[in-house]
């Protein structure tokens, strides 16, 4: 018996190991496509070299905005849409039904008026109540539609929006002047472009005023401070290290551009998912694979999207939750894109990257953290193991934080003061010790609610935010909505 | 318990900690080359403000003083210094880009007398890549003959931001000599972006090089005839005509009949224009009937009315829309043409177009 367990704990502790060499082996591999991938962006794009294209040859663009209950942000959000820098798009709220004034603010702001819309649904969807159009900027429409979540209400605006590529934006997203210019270039430079993301950056901390980004610096709050880390980790390698290989899996529900044709063909966003910009990422690899159809699926790293980030435990928890199970949804369903003759690097790397590290890691994390502490409890592995583990295990986490702002050095150096780094490593030094466990704890959780409740209706995350990047004297802006993945 | 067997993993507790002391080292090691770089960016930064600062100045005020004063004021311009070469060209191109084809000769006499072509050449040498670019946009302003075979090199470039300012400067310094060259290019690079080709060939006006574009545009095939319809009829749309028409005619490519329906400006060509409008593929279609509606004439009025009936809303949406367009139609004409209609989606369709112009939208 007694050999018996010494062998299960022999073999416990190389399991854990095997598989954390493993993990670390694929992040280090992935940060260095991305150094790569970031230096040839960089060198290309540091300054403008060419003349702006002329707008004959910029593809007009329809932004969508999803919204619940946004009363407090989406007029804001409305205008500084009106001033980007781009010469031909509209931009198209769909109000899923708001219980909140979202519906009469945005009318009585944009002196809209109901619009005979020949509607037709190419995409089914829960009825939608009227359309609305602006006399003031013939641009802006509003649909007002029965509440169905985030999906139904991106399907409803793909029924009515009038150009080739879509842009779906939430509702609370702070984007640069160019921003558009920036996420549609790929598309202007291979034609077989679908779909091109962008970096969303962490927004607490910095200033806006307009609607425009004034000022960016760190957040002051520990827990935003460490979801910054986080951000950069997730979009300068996790995103920028699949791109060059068209292996993409994810574009940010805040930011993202797609070619509508190929989104309706795949039947629009799935309402049946919480994680449906993933989705539909995964959706259109797996389609044109299976249609043997040249594609792309681009990043841009350019900081183009900014967004608040919880800054309370309770909504951190909710928020990590719903993207591991929106991660689970997107996965399993698409399983048999897996290890096919012509699905690329994204059946043969990516899908089971996803798979095993990023869905299966964090089980393994807690299951390993809990295993060697009952170990060490009952004396079954000297307390020098465990040092030694933990030690390696934060090790490894800080030293792949730690890549990441030298990639936030090599690309777009947004924290440029020598202080605003070393606070960033103290971040990434810090967050390794309880907040990384803590969320691969609350990713468990995610996960064993997919198990055992099945699958979920999209619907609308909810988050208390500080807004003070937009007030900064006023008073917080609570119970404000976010959109159920990043 | 007898826990002896555990002993096997001490060789991996060992490997583990020396691993976890690399990976700590690793970690430092990145974190000082990040602050390092950090340094040498603000070293570089200052230097390049400083120069930019120095010469804005100088560079700004002398096409201001050309304009009052003729050549005077440039006795004062010190020497370039490899130091400020940097900025220098920076402002240099900026105030260039800035005139929008103004008078640049006082811009050209700064650069004399700052003994800047030299220095431009070795710019090209440079490492940095954005050096290397700058040199070639500000060759590109200099207009030297002496410049066009150091451009050509670069010409050739793998990378499509360089190969795409040297084909600017080339197109700048002697648009004869290089519109052969850029078109086999433009032939050669489908990674050339097809609006900056186009900001090129509108720079260098239409007729330079619409005859060697026409050449490679009538000799080509699927995407790449795409390519070339597009750019010819952005500069010479009577030398794309007859192109475009043999293409509709043909009518064997639908891509490539989509861009030649796009970019039609030819109305006598509406024959080959017509018959597409009975096209299997309704992206065709539709732009058929957005075409009809750009170029028509009376007797194309009843066959956008028969459109309004399709079975795509995307056809009915452009014939609309294209009978709104026709000069000889108008919103109270369109009104008599819904009541006439039976057909629900086609009197929906009529509504929709007319609220859209109702309140300015696209129609």
């Amino acid at each position: 018996m007694s050999a018996f367990w010494a062998q299960l704990i022999v073999g416990l502790e190389w399991t854990f190991f095997g598989y954390f060499l493993c993990i670390t082996a694929a992040y280090l591999a992935l940060h260095y496509v991305a150094v790569f991938s970031i230096i040839d962006y960089m060198r290309d794009h540091r300054a403008e070299y060419l003349p702006q294209n002329l707008p004959d040859y910029q593809p007009p663009i329809s932004i969508l905005i999803p919204a619940f209950n946004e009363e407090r942000s989406i007029n804001s959000t409305i205008h500084s849409l009106l001033q980007l820098d781009y010469p031909e798009f509209e931009v198209v709220i769909v109000s899923d039904g708001s219980t909140d004034s979202t519906l009469s603010s945005v009318i009585r702001e944009f002196s809209m008026v109901e619009f005979p819309e020949a509607y037709r649904q190419r995409i089914r969807t829960e009825k939608v109540r009227g359309i609305y159009a602006s006399t003031r900027y013939p641009n802006v429409r509003l649909v007002d539609k029965v509440n169905g979540g985030k999906a139904d209400a991106l399907n409803a605006g793909i029924n009515c929006v009038r150009y080739p590529l879509i842009c779906s934006i939430d509702a609370d997203c702070i984007l640069h002047r160019t921003s558009l210019g920036r996420v549609v270039r790929p598309f202007l430079e291979d034609s077989s472009t679908v779909a091109s993301g962008g970096v969303v950056r962490v927004l607490n901390g910095c200033t806006v005023k307009d609607g425009f980004l004034e000022k960016v610096d760190l957040p002051r709050r520990l827990l935003p401070m460490f979801q910054n880390v986080e951000y950069l980790r997730a979009f300068l390698f996790g995103r920028m290290g699949w791109s060059p290989s068209n292996a993409l899996l994810v574009i940010s529900g805040a930011f993202g551009v797609f070619r509508k044709e190929r989104v309706v063909a795949i039947g629009g966003y799935r309402t049946d998912t919480v994680g449906e910009d993933m989705d539909l990422v995964v959706r259109l690899h797996r389609r044109a694979r299976e249609q043997r159809r040249p594609y792309r699926i681009t990043f841009v790293p350019d900081p183009i999207c900014w967004t608040e980030v919880p800054s309370d435990l309770k909504s951190l928890m909710g928020q990590r939750m719903r993207w591991q199970r929106g991660l689970a949804e997107s996965l399993v369903p698409n399983v048999g894109l897996v290890f096919r003759r012509r699905a690329g690097a994204v059946g043969w790397l990516a899908f089971p990257f996803m798979f095993l590290f990023e869905l299966v890691g964090p089980i393994v994390e807690i299951v390993g953290y809990i295993s060697m502490i009952v170990l060490w409890w009952f004396h079954l592995i000297p307390l020098q193991t465990f040092l030694v583990f933990l030690f390696l295990a934060v090790g490894m986490g800080i030293m792949l934080s730690t890549n990441a702002i030298f990639l936030e050095e090599l690309s777009f150096q947004m924290y440029p003061r020598v202080g605003q780094q070393l606070r960033l490593f103290l971040a990434a030094l810090l967050e390794n010790i309880g907040y990384r466990q803590l969320i691969a704890f609350w990713r468990v959780i995610g996960m064993l609610k997919w198990l055992f409740s099945g699958t979920a209706r999209s619907h609308w995350g909810e988050i208390a935010r500080d807004g003070s990047w937009q007030h900064p004297k006023g008073a917080g802006e609570a119970g404000t909505r976010e959109d159920a993945s990043a | 318990m007898d826990f002896d067997a555990l002993n096997i993993a001490a060789p991996l507790v060992e490997f583990a900690f020396w691993l976890g002391v690399a990976v700590t080292a690793i970690t430092l090691v990145m974190l000082a080359v990040t602050l390092v770089m950090r340094r040498v960016a603000l070293r570089r930064d200052r230097i390049y403000l400083e120069a930019v600062a120095r010469w804005r100045p100088l560079i700004v005020a002398e096409p201001r003083a050309a304009g009052a004063a003729g050549a005077a004021g440039a006795d004062g311009l010190p020497r370039l210094s490899a130091r400020d070469r940097s900025g220098f060209i920076r402002v240099w191109n900026e105030v260039h880009e800035s005139l929008h084809g103004g008078t640049t000769d006082n811009l050209a006499r700064i650069a004399r007398e700052t003994g800047l072509e030299p220095q431009l050449y070795g710019a090209l040498q440079s490492r940095s890549f954005h050096d290397r670019v700058m040199a070639l946009i500000a060759l590109g302003h200099v207009r030297s003959a002496a410049s066009f075979t150091h451009l050509v090199t670069h010409l050739h470039d793998m990378s499509p931001i360089m190969s795409l300012c040297a084909a600017r400067a080339l197109m700048q310094v002697d648009p004869e000599r290089a519109a052969p060259l850029l078109v086999r290019r433009i032939v050669e690079r489908s990674d050339w972006s097809q609006g900056n080709i186009a900001v090129i060939l509108q720079e260098a006006g239409g007729a330079l090089v619409s005859g060697p574009l026409t050449e490679a545009t009538r000799t080509a095939h699927g995407e790449l005839a795409s390519r070339l319809i597009r750019l010819l009829a952005g500069v010479s749309p009577a030398s794309a005509a007859p192109i475009i028409r043999s293409w509709l005619l043909a009518a064997e490519n639908e891509h490539v009949v989509s861009t030649c329906l796009q970019v039609m400006s030819n109305a006598p060509d509406l024959d080959c224009v017509r018959p597409l409008l009975a096209h299997p593929r309704w992206h065709v279609r539709m732009l058929a009937a957005a075409t009809l509606g750009r170029l028509g004439v009376p007797g194309d009025e009843q066959r956008l009315i028969a459109m309004l009936s399709d079975r795509q809303w995307w056809v009915r949406y452009r014939a609309a829309g294209g009978l709104l367009h026709l000069s000889f139609v108008g919103p109270e004409r369109l009104r008599q043409i819904q009541d006439t209609q039976s057909d629900t989606y086609a009197r929906d369709i009529i509504t929709h177009v007319l609220a859209e112009q109702a309140i300015g939208g696209a129609a």
